[in-house]
């Protein structure tokens, strides 16, 4: 398995947020040779299964990623645009993107006020998404012929390698965390494995856990691990609010299930890998708010991936880090036995 | 040379070594004489087919674009930045780019969404706030791979959309570097002193000493210029459109044209019926007063390809603008 490849070509699929189709479709034929079947329902989540008589887990992480949505065309042809799911205005002026209409994806660039013209005040002010605009080089009424109000548009930021196995680009919020569960699937096959393991890639987290908790419905797993991103220190995001780049991290708190959260830190403590602990006091803001309430419950972990630059173009990890994420999360499953439950509320 | 190739060279002012190197092979290859002066301006003088005594005619673009140089360095292995030329900050969150010589791929980043206050998100991050991260484990990394006085430039490949637009980078003013290139393959009545000058976009440094030493009898400054035609922009302060054809300017912050070359200028482009418009706007400033103050005075005209989100990674022009600039120029050559 060639991870940059897989990260790659994961982060430069289409898969908004309720439009998620491509990704699911992609991620549907990377778990293939590893699983025994897989399904992608109606909401676009995919649901890979690879068949146990022991436990059954459920590991989610979702496809869908934060985007743009055409809202208006104007008369002098550019694009006036909202957003789909939290993207920060401040990453918009200059960027390149890519509008998907009718006949399929056209080239745009968000447009800047060049700084000749600025007057002290422009400069003082971010700007406004409402004032910005998508040029797509043509004028409106060949605007008009094939983007449509509602069509998606996305960044068009090629996957780039950094120094020290680091790698930047959009998406990886949380396709890293699907390369994750790729990756322990793969280390699965040749591992022993009782437990009855359900991969889940999970569409519409960014605009509220929605495909986690329809698939939590329909797996009805036993108990549940959660991969997302989290902030990874950078300057002006501190120790108090972020991670180290080169561990994972485990989350404890009241959305958590404790004792399965233990069972993964003494894991990771059992196979020598690096881990980082945080507390949520309340909600997780990941799919596993959705999961630990699902039909009667279930016990729920989130296990998190560091993340410089989150919901921008340039979101950077460690490869490293998604290495070492696999290889715990693979012998954290082989590891589940049927007397996992015992003492789980003692 | 093609406009893709000479745009993905990266060579903010102050360090036009890799676009001065690619000129100096680009023009000894076609058969010219290029040489170096004291300002690193590249120039070649081509002499021309009329009769003697011909007009000197120096055509100049500058070679650098606007980029970021390395300040200093933080804890964590970033890379402290300020601009070489001016950049909004503003463009620069979210952007990729490459370090030095060697191209090291880096990323300006900012705290996520999700961590910003309403203060956070009114403020505008500035050169203090923003870090170039190339990956370094640490500080003495980020020494070491990009140390202080490192030129930095936007990592944005030349693309070409829309109908008949491109998108790229340092348009301004590598179209106008563009064309002069084909300007010397050209046979001009007149003697074309050709001049590739440096730091124009850090106070027009290079031309002054070009104009100096080779004291043409007219100057044609050939830039991209500001132009802001698309959004909420009302029409007066548009300055110019793509599309329209090359702008002419009458006045800018550093020159003011000399009426009758002006005034010839828009004639030639009449006649010949060239795609020509005036640039609406007295913004920013160019070679062009370098050049017209150069010694005893040099009459001296601003031809431009007008150039949307300049200074930005990712600016746009429409192609047709570019060869107008080509047909004026050479237009008014063959009239002077």
């Amino acid at each position: 398995m060639d991870i940059r490849k897989i990260l790659s070509e994961a982060t430069s699929t289409l898969g908004v947020s309720g439009q998620e189709a491509c990704v699911a479709e992609y991620f549907a034929g990377q778990f293939r040779p590893y699983v025994d079947e897989v399904t992608v329902d109606s909401m676009f989540n995919v649901i890979a299964h690879k068949k146990g008589q022991g436990p059954k887990i459920m590991l989610c992480a979702h496809l869908d990623e934060i985007a743009l949505m055409v809202n208006r065309i104007e008369d002098d042809g550019s694009v006036r645009f909202s957003s789909v799911g939290g993207v920060d205005p401040r990453i918009l002026p200059g960027s390149r993107v890519w509008v998907h209409g009718r006949n399929g994806k056209l080239f745009g660039t968000i447009g800047a006020m060049p700084p000749h013209l600025m007057s002290a005040e422009d400069r003082a002010n971010n700007y406004k998404m409402d004032k910005l605009h998508i040029d797509l080089g043509l004028p409106a009424d060949k605007v008009r012929q094939q983007v449509r109000v509602g069509d998606l548009v996305t960044f068009n930021t090629p996957f780039t390698e950094l120094a020290n196995g680091q790698v930047a680009a959009k998406s990886l919020d949380d396709r890293a965390c699907v390369a994750i569960m790729l990756r322990a699937a793969e280390r699965l096959q040749r591992m022993s494995c009782e437990a009855d393991v359900y991969f889940v890639c999970s569409a519409q987290e960014e605009v509220g856990g929605r495909g986690a908790q329809t698939a939590a419905f329909a797996v009805a797993p036993d108990l549940a691990v959660v991969l997302d991103v989290d902030f990874a220190l950078t300057p002006g995001c501190g120790p108090d609010v972020a991670n180290p780049l080169d561990a994972m991290v485990v989350t404890h708190g009241p959305y958590v299930q404790p004792k399965v959260a233990k069972r993964l830190v003494d894991c990771a403590k059992a196979h020598h890998v690096k881990l980082s602990q945080n507390v949520a006091g309340r909600y997780t803001g990941t799919d596993a708010d959705e999961i630990g309430v699902s039909r009667a419950g279930v016990p729920t972990v989130v296990f998190s991936l560091p993340e410089k630059y989150m919901h921008t173009s340039v979101e950077t990890i460690s490869l490293d880090t998604l290495e070492e994420g696999a290889r715990l999360l693979a012998h954290f499953i082989s590891e589940l036995d049927a007397g996992w439950e015992d003492e789980l509320w003692i | 040379m093609d406009l893709k190739t000479l745009t993905e060279i990266n060579a903010p002012s102050g360090h036009e070594q890799p676009i001065r190197r690619a000129l100096l092979e680009e023009l000894k290859a076609k058969g010219h004489q290029p040489y170096i002066d004291r300002m690193g301006n590249v120039i070649v003088v081509k002499e021309g087919v009329g009769p003697a005594p011909r007009k000197r005619v120096m055509v100049a673009a500058h070679m650098d674009e606007v980029g970021l140089i390395v300040t200093g360095h933080a804890e964590g292995g970033f890379l402290k930045v300020t601009q070489a030329g001016g950049i909004d900050p503003r463009v620069l969150i979210s952007k990729r780019v490459l370090v030095g010589d060697d191209n090291i791929p880096g990323v300006i980043g900012a705290v996520a969404i999700h961590l910003q206050s309403a203060a956070d998100r009114a403020r505008v991050m500035g050169y203090r706030d923003i870090n170039v991260d190339i990956g370094a484990a640490d500080k003495a990394e980020a020494e070491r791979k990009a140390p202080l006085g490192t030129y930095i430039s936007f990592d944005t490949p030349y693309v070409e959309f829309g109908e008949g637009y491109a998108c790229g980078k340092a348009f301004d003013d590598r179209v106008g570097c563009w064309t002069i290139l084909r300007l010397l393959e050209e046979e001009l009545p007149c003697d074309l002193i050709a001049a590739f000058v440096s730091e124009e976009e850090v106070g027009c440094r290079g031309a002054s000493g070009a104009a100096f030493a080779q004291e043409p009898d007219i100057g044609i400054v050939l830039e991209g210029t500001t132009c802001n035609d698309l959004g909420d922009v009302p029409e007066a302060v548009q300055v110019c459109k793509t599309g329209e054809g090359v702008a002419v300017s009458f006045m800018d912050n550093s020159s003011i044209v000399n009426r009758e070359l002006f005034r010839k200028t828009l004639n030639v482009a009449e006649q010949a019926g060239i795609a020509h418009q005036v640039k609406g706007s007295v913004s920013g400033g160019n070679d062009a007063g370098s050049i017209q103050r150069a010694r005893q005075g040099i009459p001296t005209i601003v031809l431009s390809v007008p150039c949307r989100y300049i200074h930005s990674p990712s600016s746009v022009i429409k192609l047709s603008d570019a060869d107008a600039q080509f047909e004026l120029t050479k237009a008014l050559m063959a009239a002077l």
